[in-house]
């Protein structure tokens, strides 16, 4: 398998930008965390469990609460991921560094990466439209987060302004606050509502398409309910 | 990323195509004093010193109250402009579905433009939404159309590839299937078999015939026929 980073895990991204889909060789006793139903396919000595992770909380953002390992025996083994969406998926190799998902944008990471949910606070929560966690990968290691479209890093110098919903991972020395853009007649008929103003200095990945305006377009096309 | 604003000939948009084809995004690298026009709801993102403002039609005209009109009507079709101060900057925009985008420029003449293919232009052109071409056509999505004419730069949208066809004589194309055309072509709306039944049953309806010369700019895929497919599949709305 081609390496395309030799500190991490091997592992080989596929049909980049529209239908990304992860390979990752796991060397021998090796762990790989893996969102839950994100295996498509794998050696048969890896083997697999599930944990519990996140708590509560997690479960109440909606995101699902399993996590599972893979772990490899008597012998290095390939698994291929898919993520649920049709997007892109990007790797980063994490030292010692923090790093915000976007709540469904987790793929999968080395066993030493820590990762858990964290609550945005309920006023950007609430007007982020979005989901009331973020969640938080910590520690030395692989990781791998997908998106609904392209993903496109943008690094953040003295600010950026960004719609909630095409935001897709930041790195930890940004802080980020939500507010309108235009004036007043800009948050209702801009279709841009509120946007995340981010101030700092660090790196911002966005992907290009969102998920509710797709949501939005399909509507006029489900069959009506009939009244009695 | 190669950093360069091109600020000789303001009328026309630095435009940088990205992830094409398939998730395509346009970045739009302005210059101090710069602007241009986009649909609303399709920025992604932008540098904080580019300023946002929002009209339900064209610049410097309707009021909130046209807006709400607009909206009770069922359209949601508005503008955004963006400008920059002394300082240049970036503004990203993206699409509703998955597919291509692509930049024309303009000397003057028109194209007509389906509404949802329209996505940004730069300020010297104009976005005519009263053109009632195909006024009889009839569809789910009620699709609408824009004349656009002027000088400067245009970026639209596709639903899948986009392909240029050389109109020389005549050529059938799927409505849904138009992404834009050469105000230069004639168009007549038309079935597409011998006879009307043979045509529904086809699955084809109404086609547009167009004749003369000049482009038709189509694409691979059909929304209507995308939606068709998931809709029946989705829980009934009330």
């Amino acid at each position: 398998m081609e390496t395309l980073d030799k500190k991490g895990f091997d592992f080989r991204i596929d049909c980049k930008p529209d239908y990304g889909f992860l390979t990752v060789n796991i060397p021998s006793g090796k762990k790989l965390k893996v969102e839950a139903a994100a295996m498509a396919s794998m050696d048969t000595n890896l083997e697999m469990k599930t944990k519990f992770r996140g708590g509560f909380s997690r479960f109440l953002g909606g995101e699902s609460i399993f996590i599972n390992e893979f772990t490899a025996q008597n012998g290095s083994a390939d698994i291929q991921i898919a993520p649920a969406c049709p997007g892109d998926v990007e790797h980063i190799y994490l030292e010692n560094q923090t790093i915000y998902l976007q709540n469904t944008a987790f793929l999968a990471s080395a066993d030493s990466i820590n990762v858990e949910s964290k609550w945005q606070g309920f006023m950007k929560g609430f007007f982020s439209g979005e989901s009331f966690f973020l969640i938080k990968c910590s520690g030395v290691g692989d990781l791998w987060f997908n998106s609904y479209g392209g993903i496109i890093p943008i690094d953040v110098e003295d600010g950026y302004v960004i719609d909630t919903g095409h935001i897709v991972a930041f790195t930890d020395g940004l802080t980020y606050e939500i507010s309108r853009v235009g004036g007043y007649k800009s948050l209702f008929f801009s279709g841009e509502g509120l946007v995340c103003r981010f101030s700092g200095q660090g790196r911002v990945w966005i992907q290009t398409r969102k998920i509710t305006p797709f949501l939005t377009w399909i509507n006029p096309f489900r069959r009506v309910k009939s009244s009695n | 990323m190669e950093d360069q604003f091109t600020t000789v000939d303001s009328s026309k948009l630095n435009v940088v195509l990205r992830m094409q084809p398939g998730s395509s995004a346009a970045e739009i690298r302005l210059g101090p004093r710069q602007s241009f026009t986009a649909e609303g709801g399709a920025m992604i993102a932008m540098s904080p010193n580019v300023h946002m403002m929002t009209t339900t039609h064209k610049k410097n005209s309707g009021g909130v109250m046209k807006g709400l009109k607009r909206m009770l009507g069922g359209e949601s079709f508005f503008l955004n402009h963006y400008s920059t101060g002394h300082e240049g900057g970036t503004v990203w925009i993206g699409a509703v579905h998955a597919g291509d985008m692509m930049v024309k420029e303009l000397n003057g003449e028109g194209i007509i433009v389906q509404g949802g293919s329209y996505v940004a232009s730069s300020p010297d052109i104009e976005v005519d939404m009263s053109w009632q071409g195909f006024k009889s056509l009839v569809s789910k999505e009620s699709l609408f159309w824009l004349a656009i004419k002027g000088r400067g730069t245009v970026v639209v949208n596709s639903f899948g590839a986009i392909y240029p066809i050389q109109v020389n004589g005549e050529y059938i194309v799927d409505t849904g299937h138009i992404v834009a055309f050469e105000e230069s072509l004639n168009f007549s709306l038309t079935k597409a078999g011998k006879s009307w039944i043979n045509s529904f049953l086809g699955g084809e309806g109404l086609v547009c015939k167009f004749k003369g010369h000049g482009t038709v700019w189509v694409q691979s895929h059909n929304t209507t026929s995308f939606g068709s497919i998931l809709g029946p599949k989705l829980k009934p709305r009330k």
